[in-house]
């Protein structure tokens, strides 16, 4: 789907190259015609797993006690970046309870505080602002969780990434330390990856 | 083998440590084999359902994130528990997630659903099912089949418990055989002498004490009671042997008197033969006599008579009064012949004993007596006398002769008085006559029963002196005695005894 708005985006942006472009459409077109559905079935269980795991997280990282000063808010985990996710993330949260407290999910967009958030997902499109929300969100000790290759050497505590076509994660144990989160060994064990020292 | 047993404390004892080791043994193997099998599906449960909270707490993350490598990596750890045959993880919608499977397990299919919580017994094997609550809330269950087979460990336990016990005994015994050395030793030891004093009858052996505690004092006892036995045994062996020479010597007297006894019945048997043999030659002797006397007297008195009778007118009155005279003492003669015949016959004539009522015979003979004498004025009394057994005749005479003699004797008394009497003791009747008459001398009792013996003159009372002398032959035949008491003018009483109980006839 991103594959063909992007390509439509740039025969809208650059005329010029529109028989190179409307061959290649053709082609992707072609392979589309073989690929897009079962393409178009991945994508959406790669969007409600990783939504899954988003707040089941939740329940193995210990937030230190000063980042939850109001015990009675909900537990909310925001999402920036990442529209689809953020639809199966509210789905996945209904009437669900995390210790007594409501789940809430917060769409965050560019430049919007990062107050009473618990988890914050940054999405592979909000990618490139990843540093500047890093900086935000590690003295408040939010969990950040990304889905970009490297976003861990950044400082994102924990990185989805896909292995076997199957939904991973990788975890940064420094990032978590310096978000002053503690996660827990058996989170670790499921892993992919964890990472310790500095990038 | 029992035999050993019975004979010696040893064997005994010995026995007794391995019955109470082998009871004690059996008893508490017996407890904790049951206790244990009652505990093992109760314990196999909860160590499977600790178990299955363990993986389920490992595996829920692998769950929540769908890693069924990390499940299996879990689950594989149960390699270490080959009891546990097959474990499982089913996810939350019942599709199975994770599994692993013993080496040498027995195969057996997954349950294609996870069943409730809890846990069943399937055959040889126990199959759990177990939740996993993750956050409250159920991410999956996980699945244990474990062996279970309560017999294979009954027969496992009761291997073991054979075993403990042969190696118990076998050191029990070991441990009795060096133990009652301690104990026997001492006791064997006595034995050892008790024997020896039995079979050597040496009392002078005494038993070594070994030991201070009741076998000690035992020995103590036993040499003191050997040491008193031993004095004992002295002690009647020396009053044995005085007995002995005690038993000889009366046994040597006892033969002397054997001895003069036999002689003495010899010299008593040959007197009376020669007695018996003077006494018949003196009764024939006196019988022929009587009765040779008597055909000399026929004819005194006969001839007496022919000469009153064909002479009688030609005779004076003093010839007449002589020849009287002659006739009267040929008479007396002849009576005196005739008693004497009667008493000599006494002692030949066989006594005919039959029942006597002893008051009808005294009273016949009485009527006779009266008939004879003129007997009115006699004041009688005849009491109840007892039976008795005797010859008829016989004791006829006796009363004849002592009721004759009371009314000779008492007829010169102005109120004669006769009683006849008779008492009973326990062994004979005692009859008694009794009159008032003249009585006798008592000096000359003794004389009262012989032959020809007179106390009173004939002239005053007739009589041949033979009568008292019959009574007591014919009383002494019967068994019984005869005696009399008397005064001068007091009269007299004759008694004469007859037992109750005759045995024969013969004096």
């Amino acid at each position: 789907m991103e594959a063909v708005t992007f390509l439509f985006g740039r025969r809208r942006n650059l005329p010029a190259r529109t028989l190179r472009t409307a061959i290649f459409a053709a082609l992707s077109i072609f392979i589309c015609l073989e690929q897009c559905a079962a393409q178009d079935d991945a994508q959406a269980v790669e969007h409600q797993v990783k939504a899954a795991f988003l707040y089941k997280f939740a329940g193995y990282v210990k937030w230190p006690d000063s980042a939850d000063a109001r015990p009675d808010a909900p537990f909310t985990i925001g999402v920036i970046g990442a529209d689809a996710i953020a639809a199966e993330l509210v789905e996945a949260v209904a009437g669900r309870k995390l210790e007594d407290r409501n789940i809430a999910v917060k769409r965050l967009k560019a430049g919007e505080p990062l107050a009473g958030i618990q988890i914050l997902f940054v999405g592979r499109s909000e990618a490139a602002r990843l540093n500047q929300l890093l900086q935000a969100a590690q003295p408040r000790s939010i969990l950040v969780v990304t889905e970009s290759e490297g976003a861990l050497a950044q400082g994102s505590v924990i990185n989805f990434v896909m292995a076997d076509r199957r939904v991973r994660f990788e975890i940064s144990l420094d990032s978590a330390e310096k978000s002053r989160l503690k996660l827990s060994s058996r989170l670790l064990a499921v892993a992919q990856q964890v990472r310790t020292g500095t990038p | 083998m029992f035999k050993a047993i019975a004979r010696s404390v040893r064997y005994k004892l010995a026995l007794v440590v391995l019955a109470a080791t082998f009871v004690a043994l059996l008893v508490a193997g017996t407890a904790l084999v049951l206790y244990d099998l009652r505990n093992y599906q109760r314990q196999l449960e909860n160590d499977l359902v600790t178990q299955a909270e363990i993986l389920g707490r490992a595996s829920a993350p692998a769950l929540a994130f769908e890693d069924p490598k990390s499940a299996n990596e879990n689950l594989a750890l149960l390699g270490v528990r080959p009891n546990i045959y097959a474990a499982g993880i089913y996810n939350a919608k019942g599709k199975l997630f994770a599994s692993y499977e013993g080496r040498d397990a027995p195969r057996a299919a997954f349950p294609s659903l996870p069943e409730a919580d809890g846990s069943r017994v399937a055959g040889n094997e126990l199959l759990l099912f177990k939740r996993i609550v993750e956050n409250g809330e159920i991410v999956g269950t996980a699945y244990l089949r474990a062996g279970y087979e309560p017999f294979e460990r009954l027969k496992d336990y009761l291997g073991i418990l054979g075993g403990v016990m042969a190696l118990s005994l076998l050191a029990a015994a070991l441990m009795s055989v060096w133990l009652q050395a301690a104990v026997t030793k001492p006791i064997l030891e006595v034995t050892d002498v008790a024997r020896q004093v039995m079979e050597r009858r040496d009392f002078s052996l005494r038993a070594r004490k070994t030991t201070q505690d009741e076998i000690g004092y035992l020995v103590d006892a036993f040499n003191d009671m050997l040491a008193e036995v031993g004095r004992r045994a002295e002690a009647l062996e020396a009053s044995n042997r005085s007995l002995e020479h005690e038993v000889a010597e009366r046994q040597r007297a006892d033969e002397d008197r054997r001895k003069l006894n036999a002689e003495l019945e010899q010299r008593v048997s040959e007197r009376t033969s020669q007695l018996e043999a003077a006494n018949k030659e003196l009764e024939g002797f006196s019988y022929s006599v009587s009765h040779d006397l008597r055909a000399p007297l026929r004819g005194i008195i006969g001839f007496a008579d022919a000469l009153m009778e064909d002479h009688g007118p030609a005779l004076d009155e003093e010839a007449k009064r002589k020849i009287a005279i002659v006739q009267d003492e040929g008479r007396r003669m002849g009576v005196l012949i005739d008693d004497l015949l009667a008493f000599s016959r006494l002692g030949r004539k066989a006594l005919q004993i039959v029942d006597l009522d002893m008051s009808k015979l005294a009273r016949t003979t009485l009527d006779g007596l009266h008939a004879q004498h003129n007997g009115q004025g006699v004041d009688l009394q005849l009491g109840t006398l007892p039976q008795t057994k005797g010859d008829r005749v016989l004791l006829g005479q006796v009363w004849a002769n002592l009721l004759s003699n009371a009314l000779k004797f008492s007829s010169k008394n102005g109120k004669p008085q006769i009683v006849v009497s008779a008492v009973t003791d326990e062994k004979e009747h005692i009859y008694f006559v009794r009159d008032n008459g003249a009585g006798f001398d008592p000096r000359y009792q003794s004389k009262l029963f012989g032959v020809f013996q007179r106390l009173h003159d004939s002239s005053e009372f007739p009589g041949t002196g033979v009568g008292l002398a019959l009574v007591q032959r014919i009383v002494n035949r019967h068994g019984g005695r005869v005696w009399a008491e008397g005064k001068p003018n007091q009269g007299a009483t004759f008694y004469f005894t007859l037992p109750k109980e005759r045995i024969d006839g013969t004096v």
